[in-house]
């Protein structure tokens, strides 16, 4: 076959041409070190680069989210264990307060350090978030919660809590209203007291008693055994003579199994898994209520409480005794809910601890596919550089020896 | 015989060998001449002179000089160039629209991302105005970026529309040169030798045709060569030359559409016709890729801005008092495009109208359609989906493929046709409209409490808006009657308190309670006399209910059942997956060329080693004919001294 001279040159041109934008190719990618730079590089590669760029991007947005859930969180942890302490040390002041040897004057004084705790343990429930919220105020934030109101102090947010845009549920307030005005009355399950039918005159009281058995306590209190647990009520009726006092329990108007039973001081009455004492000198006429407890107690109502009956001049050691046992009572049922509360919000900040690694995980494994889909292997890429670079230097040799050559160098002028 | 015939044939040979010399000194002057011939002389023995000792040779004749050309090598190279010419055109649009759809930070997935993350923070601090500001900022940015894609692929389409109008100007005049060269090969007919030269340059303006349109020839009798497009068009014929005019499209003016002009009228050539070619290549981009990269720009911002303005309008802003979100971000409206051809009334202003509404974004399919009457059944229209040919016998006001196609009276006639197109132009005028922070949707409008005296462990999961006829004014309260998630429901007016209306219902985990437009989903069991109510929002500016929503729509399955993470990635990679395939077909049509012209120059090119030698063989042979010359000269010369 022929060779035109005309089509050697063009065709040896386009060829060191075509050698020349590979060497540039590789040079420019060593460059920028990627190796997709436009989708039709590799588009596959190029789609999961996209997705995983999104999903980095998405791992930083939700770790903003878990900044924020973890600062109000901690916050609010914080505050709850101010909250603590000042419970705790409402506990002293009553325990001091309820000291028999008391004067009026100093039992004003001790509620006068109680109002003043109140005050504080007010301010804490009612803390801001830094941020315009509030960190106890549920759904509802846009003012303070807790309002000193007619009646005592009222929630003005929404029950409820509020989360973040984080992938998993992480809180950012929490719902005040149950830790504060709402945790379970008596010791949690039941609520013991005096029976509003009849004044008990002789001075005896009864404790908050507790739950031995539970499984017994929850048969006997619970669908089907009662209809209407919400109105369930024991009643503890004291007869005979002040010598040798008996009583009854009925529950609901029925008679139970504690009919005329002697009372014998010291010892627990016990009843559907319940245990409570009654201590003092029991006289016929004397009762006591026994009700499951409702989520009504509130921190605040039981410091007024208590404040009002430390005010309250002249009264007998044992309605002294009685109200700082039923406080004491109270202040462990809130303290228990406050506890639980921070229990919670710790649980949350332990979860946000355990999502900010799982970001992390997910962040890493996003870059990591990223870099695997669209960065260059530098080995690969620098020994195709220096083969490309030798066969462009063959070529233009070639080239240059091939076209060199003409039958006219050797014909005699 | 004498001295006289061997003088003959000495100058009959410096002749031949002459003009040998002057052909290599041609081939030598017209190497590098594009689409030259090499010539070579035909050399003949002269017919020999009898006598009576037998014939003696007169020396040798100059027959013709012909060209090293093969017809089908040509027509092969031909043929190549304008799929190769295609390709190139093609591939060459196809990098400009990879530009248009970057991949990484630059790009719009990361933008529509980086919008709908910063819904995260606004879930964070609904309250805080730099917080909704950068989320107004990012909408901007994203409606932005689309509207300039949009605006580059108008200028890809410019760009086409300018390429195409200088194609035809080139081949015009490319087809009146070949009239003309035909012309003058007809006129040299007569003398019985051929036109070489001319050949040749007829032979290149066809092969430069063939780079524009794919064409075929035709020799006819009297030299000429009939030149047609690829659908049997004419374009040469003998001496007449049509002329091709850049027409705008007969739907879509900012289209262009080739036509040719026949007796003073422009008859519009179908996209068949052209075939391969660069004016082919270009016109396949701008009729498939263009369109399809329009559309999938126009699903992609029409479902964001529907989804992210549907969210809007289900949640409550920061105004006073809070009122429901307006739109955030607006998109071009769809558009039905009567054929220029379509019937007008006397104010020239078409009769048969339709339109077109976009009712479900979801579901909306990146795609053109074509609109024509049923005239199997009256009343009834055909649409075809142009992306895949699906056609579908519809009625007017169907919804179909996410949108509402409206026919309005008079009905069209048979003969009229129109083309939809519902995402073409809806990114280009895409924008934010929102300038108010404050007007961001952040809250949600109800809020559900679970009772404080519940005893079973239900609590609220999520409470999600589901739908516009949610009503915040009515209160929901639902009570579980027993253990085994049987409930009945209330809806009281807020104020009033009167009874709306009621139910009962049961509830099983992991299904949510659906009522007033919301739907309620809990965690734990519920005991029987628990209560969940859901109400009006008591305090807007901190509920994050809608942002949280709006967050999550970076999963939602927004384009076509894809999120727009995904539908972005797909796109790319569709973009990328063309400009491949087509970076590949140029490279092997390309190739093909390639080797099509190398063949033909082997046949047809020149070899200077090859004429060296030639010339090298000639002047020898000159120089032996001049011999001849001298010998005859000195016979005469001894004739002469014997007559002396």
């Amino acid at each position: 076959m022929r060779i035109a001279t005309a089509q050697t040159f063009t065709t040896g041109i386009d060829q060191l041409q075509q050698r020349q934008r590979d060497l540039a190719r590789t040079q420019q990618q060593l460059t920028s070190g990627k190796r997709v730079e436009r989708a039709s590089d590799d588009p596959g590669a190029a789609a999961r680069a996209e997705r995983a760029l999104a999903s980095e991007v998405r791992g930083q947005a939700s770790q903003r989210a878990l900044e924020t859930s973890r600062h109000a969180m901690t916050l609010t942890e914080g505050a709850l264990g101010d909250a603590g302490e000042l419970m705790q040390q409402v506990r002293e002041a009553l325990v001091a307060a309820g000291n028999g040897s008391y004067s009026d004057a100093e039992r004003a004084g001790a509620a006068d350090r109680l109002a003043a705790l109140r005050q504080q343990m007010l301010g804490i429930a009612n803390r801001g978030d830094g941020a315009g919220g509030f960190l106890f105020a549920g759904q509802g934030g846009s003012q303070s919660p807790f309002v000193d109101a007619l009646g005592g102090v009222a929630f003005r947010g929404t029950a409820g809590e509020v989360k973040v845009a984080s992938d998993e549920a992480l809180t950012r307030s929490v719902d005040g209203q149950a830790a504060w005005l709402a945790s379970p009355s008596g010791n949690g399950l039941f609520k013991t007291s005096n029976a509003s039918i009849a004044p008990n005159a002789s001075g005896t009281w009864i404790d908050a008693g507790q739950v031995r058995d539970l499984p017994a306590f929850y048969a006997a209190t619970s669908p089907p055994a009662v209809a209407n647990p919400a109105a369930l009520t024991y009643r503890l009726a004291f007869t005979g003579s002040p010598a040798a006092p008996t009583y009854s329990v009925t529950k609901d108007g029925a008679t139970t199994a504690l009919t005329n039973v002697v009372y014998v001081s010291g010892q627990a009455i016990a009843i559907d898994g319940m245990e409570f004492n009654v201590q003092g000198n029991p006289a016929s006429g004397d009762g006591f209520e026994i009700r499951l407890a409702t989520p009504s107690l509130s921190v605040f109502d039981t410091l007024d409480r208590a404040i009002a009956a430390l005010k309250t001049p002249l009264r007998s050691n044992a309605a002294v005794t009685q109200g700082v046992q039923q406080a004491l009572s109270d202040i462990d049922g809130s303290m228990a809910a406050l506890q639980s509360l921070r229990s919670q919000v710790g649980e949350v900040l332990n979860h946000a601890d355990m999502v900010e690694g799982r970001i992390a995980d997910q962040s890493l494994s996003a870059r990591t596919e990223r870099s695997s889909a669209e960065d260059l292997d530098m080995l690969q890429a620098l020994s195709l550089f220096e083969a490309q670079k030798a066969g462009y230097q063959a070529a233009l040799k070639t080239y240059a020896s091939v076209q060199r050559l003409s039958l006219f160098d050797f014909l005699n002028p | 015989m004498g001295a006289s015939t061997l003088m003959s044939v000495g100058m009959r040979a410096m002749a031949a060998n002459f003009a040998a010399l002057q052909t290599a000194g041609h081939n030598i002057a017209n190497a590098n001449v594009e689409g030259y011939s090499r010539q070579q002389v035909e050399l003949a023995t002269a017919q020999g002179q009898y006598t009576g000792a037998g014939f003696f040779g007169r020396g040798v004749d100059v027959e013709t000089v012909t060209r090293s050309h093969n017809a089908f090598l040509t027509r092969e190279a031909g043929a190549a160039s304008s799929q190769s010419g295609a390709d190139a055109a093609r591939l060459a649009q196809l990098d400009r629209l990879e530009a248009v759809f970057p991949t990484g930070e630059s790009g719009l997935g990361y933008a529509a991302g980086e919008f709908l993350n910063a819904m995260v923070d606004l879930a964070s601090r609904p309250q805080d105005s730099a917080t909704r500001q950068v989320v107004l900022a990012r909408a901007n940015d994203v409606a932005s970026r689309f509207s300039a894609a949009a605006a580059q692929l108008d200028g890809l389409q410019t760009g086409v529309s300018q390429d195409l109008q200088n194609g035809v100007a080139a081949v015009n005049g490319l087809a009146q040169r070949i009239a003309q060269v035909n012309g003058s090969i007809a006129q040299t007919q007569g003398s019985g030798q051929p036109p070489n030269d001319l050949l040749d340059q007829r032979d290149q303006l066809i092969a430069e045709l063939s780079a524009y349109l794919q064409v075929t020839t035709i020799a006819a009798d009297d030299g000429t060569l009939g030149v047609f497009m690829a659908g049997g068009q004419r374009l040469v014929l003998g001496l007449q030359a049509s002329s091709l005019r850049l027409l705008p499209d007969a739907f879509d003016v900012s289209r262009s559409a080739l036509g040719v002009v026949e007796g003073g009228t422009v008859r519009p050539l179908t996209a068949g016709v052209v075939g391969s070619g660069s004016l082919g290549g270009l016109l396949r981009f701008q009729n498939e890729d263009l369109v399809a990269a329009r559309n999938q720009l126009g699903q992609m911002a029409t479902a964001l801005s529907a989804a992210v303005n549907a969210r809007q309008a289900l949640g409550l802003d920061l105004r006073t008092p809070a009122g429901s979100g307006g739109p955030l971000l607006a998109v071009g409206t769809p558009l039905a495009l009567p054929a220029s051809t379509n019937a007008r009334n006397g104010a020239g202003n078409f009769i048969a109208t339709v339109s077109l509404a976009v009712a479900d974004a979801t579901a909306l399919q990146a795609s053109e359609y074509g609109l024509r009457t049923d005239s199997a059944t009256a009343g009834r229209y055909l649409l075809t989906r142009l992306s895949d040919g699906l056609e579908r016998s519809i009625a007017s006001g169907d919804t179909v493929d996410g949108f509402t196609v409206t026919v309005g009276a008079p009905a069209p006639t048979a003969t009229e046709r129109f083309l939809l197109q519902p995402l073409t132009r809806a990114a280009s005028p895409m924008r934010s409209v929102l300038s108010d922070p404050r007007g961001l949707a952040a809250a949600s409008p109800l809020e559900a409490v679970r009772d404080i005296a519940n005893a079973g462990t239900a609590r609220v999961a999520s409470l999600a808006v589901v739908d516009a006829s949610v009503n915040p004014q009515h209160t929901a309260s639902i009570d579980f009657t027993d253990a085994n998630g049987s409930y009945s429901w209330t809806l009281r007016d807020r104020s009033s308190n009167a009874l709306v209306s009621s139910g009962t219902g049961s509830w099983s985990a992991g299904t949510p309670i659906a009522l007033n437009g919301f739907e309620l989903r809990l965690d734990g069991v519920p005991a029987a006399g628990d209560t969940f109510s859901v109400a009006g929002t008591s305090s807007p500016q901190a509920s994050n209910g809608n942002a949280l929503a709006m967050a999550a729509l970076r999963d939602a399955a927004l384009v076509g059942g894809r999120s727009m993470t995904d539908a972005y990635a797909s796109l790319i990679a569709g973009v990328g997956v063309k400009v491949q395939s087509a970076r590949a077909s140029a490279d092997i049509s390309e190739g093909v060329a390639a080797s099509a012209r190398t063949r033909q120059a082997g046949e047809a090119g020149v070899n200077l080693d090859e004429e060296a030698a030639r010339l090298l063989q000639f002047q020898q042979s000159y120089q032996a004919a001049a011999k001849i010359l001298q010998v005859a000269q000195s016979l005469f010369d001894t004739l002469l001294d014997v007559a002396r």
